[in-house]
């Protein structure tokens, strides 16, 4: 069962890859926070697999929902100071 | 149970693959956050409750479910919020008049 | 039917005093009533605005929508995986002008999150009950442009239809 869950973890960190090539490489700077923002639903997902493989389950899922509430904090300050500074 | 969670888990890593990809096929920045909403609806709703199985019932399962709502309630704001800012900023999107 | 204030207040407390219970998970004396004093305190302090989207929040209701609302992210999904697996990429974005006729701020703002969940449309602009979509697809506007996501959430919030 270990293995499974490790090959989820390997997958994820090759889709935050994937991902990180868009926040690097975008033609945009919207397309860098979106990048940032489907980086950041991966973490969440991988803090609760890591949970599920060390049995710490309660502990890891604390985690997962305060980073998902820090990300929407930060993705609304970037998305505001963008929106008033115009386009790039 | 268990294999019901395994291939729930499947599946959305299947849809998260598909998002990955779409990310860098679409074209501009409006059709990507459709990419990116795939990813956070159906595969983040699969991968988790595919977990959540795998807890069996209990308060663990809970908790999991309780990140899942968070997650279906929260990340729709964040591309919105993404998106009007594009708008805003004077980006358009291709419409299907163009080549 | 406008609910008084108490029967709100208890049936915020009771969302919340839930929340802190699973979040929680500590069962004691102590843990219980201090979650049950805090959630009394935010429930008293958020109840009885007019405006705010929680006055007169139908949480039943809600909870019985989001299967419906699961069935259609499904459905979507699907046909969003076709059009990007697909290898000529057919897709065919559009700007799409709504004006919704719901009321309850609370609705507006389901439909709004309801549309951005549902892979395929995304809401770009919210002025009031207009709406600014954008849409990659003819086949994914569909289920907007004809009503049927408005028409649930008219029955979710006990409005009329007939517009």
């Amino acid at each position: 069962m270990i293995d499974f869950f490790l090959f989820l973890l390997i997958t994820l960190s090759f889709l935050i890859l994937v991902y990180l090539y868009r926040v690097i490489q975008g033609p945009t700077v919207f397309d860098r926070v979106l990048g940032l923002a489907g980086i950041s639903t991966k973490a969440i997902i991988l803090g609760v697999v890591m949970g599920t493989v060390y049995d710490r389950v309660e502990m890891f899922v604390d985690i997962s929902t305060g980073y998902a509430l820090l990300n929407l904090v930060g993705a609304f300050a970037i998305a505001k100071f963008l929106e008033q500074r115009g386009t790039p | 149970m268990v294999v019901l969670a395994i291939g729930l888990i499947l599946v959305g890593v299947f849809f998260l693959v598909v998002a990955a990809i779409g990310t860098l096929r679409l074209p501009d920045v409006f059709s990507r956050s459709h990419a990116v909403s795939l990813t956070d609806s159906l595969g983040a709703i699969c991968v988790l409750g595919g977990l959540a199985l795998y807890q069996g019932f209990g308060i663990n399962m809970l908790k999991i479910l309780v990140v899942l709502v968070l997650l279906i309630l929260l990340n729709p704001v964040i591309a919105h919020a993404t998106i009007r800012a594009a708008y805003r900023a004077g980006l358009k999107p291709q419409t299907k008049e163009d080549p | 039917m406008k609910p008084s204030f108490p029967k709100q207040f208890i049936a915020n407390t009771l969302a919340l005093f839930s929340v802190w219970l699973v979040l929680s998970g500590k069962y004691d004396n102590f843990h219980l009533v201090l979650g049950f004093m805090a959630s009394c305190g935010v429930a008293w302090l958020n109840t009885g605005f007019p405006n705010s989207p929680f006055h007169n929040f139908p949480w039943v209701r809600v909870v019985l929508y989001s299967p419906w609302l699961f069935l259609r992210i499904v459905e979507s999904s699907l046909h969003l995986t076709k059009l990007i697996l697909n290898p000529s990429l057919p897709i065919k974005p559009t700007l799409i002008t709504y004006r919704s006729h719901l009321k309850h701020r609370g609705a507006i703002v389901l439909l709004g999150n309801s549309v951005t969940l549902t892979p395929g449309t995304i809401t770009v602009e919210v002025n009031g009950n207009t709406f600014l979509v954008h849409a990659i697809d003819d086949t994914a506007a569909k289920d907007l442009t004809t009503g049927r996501m408005e028409r649930k959430l008219a029955w979710v919030f006990q409005e009329d239809t007939n517009h």
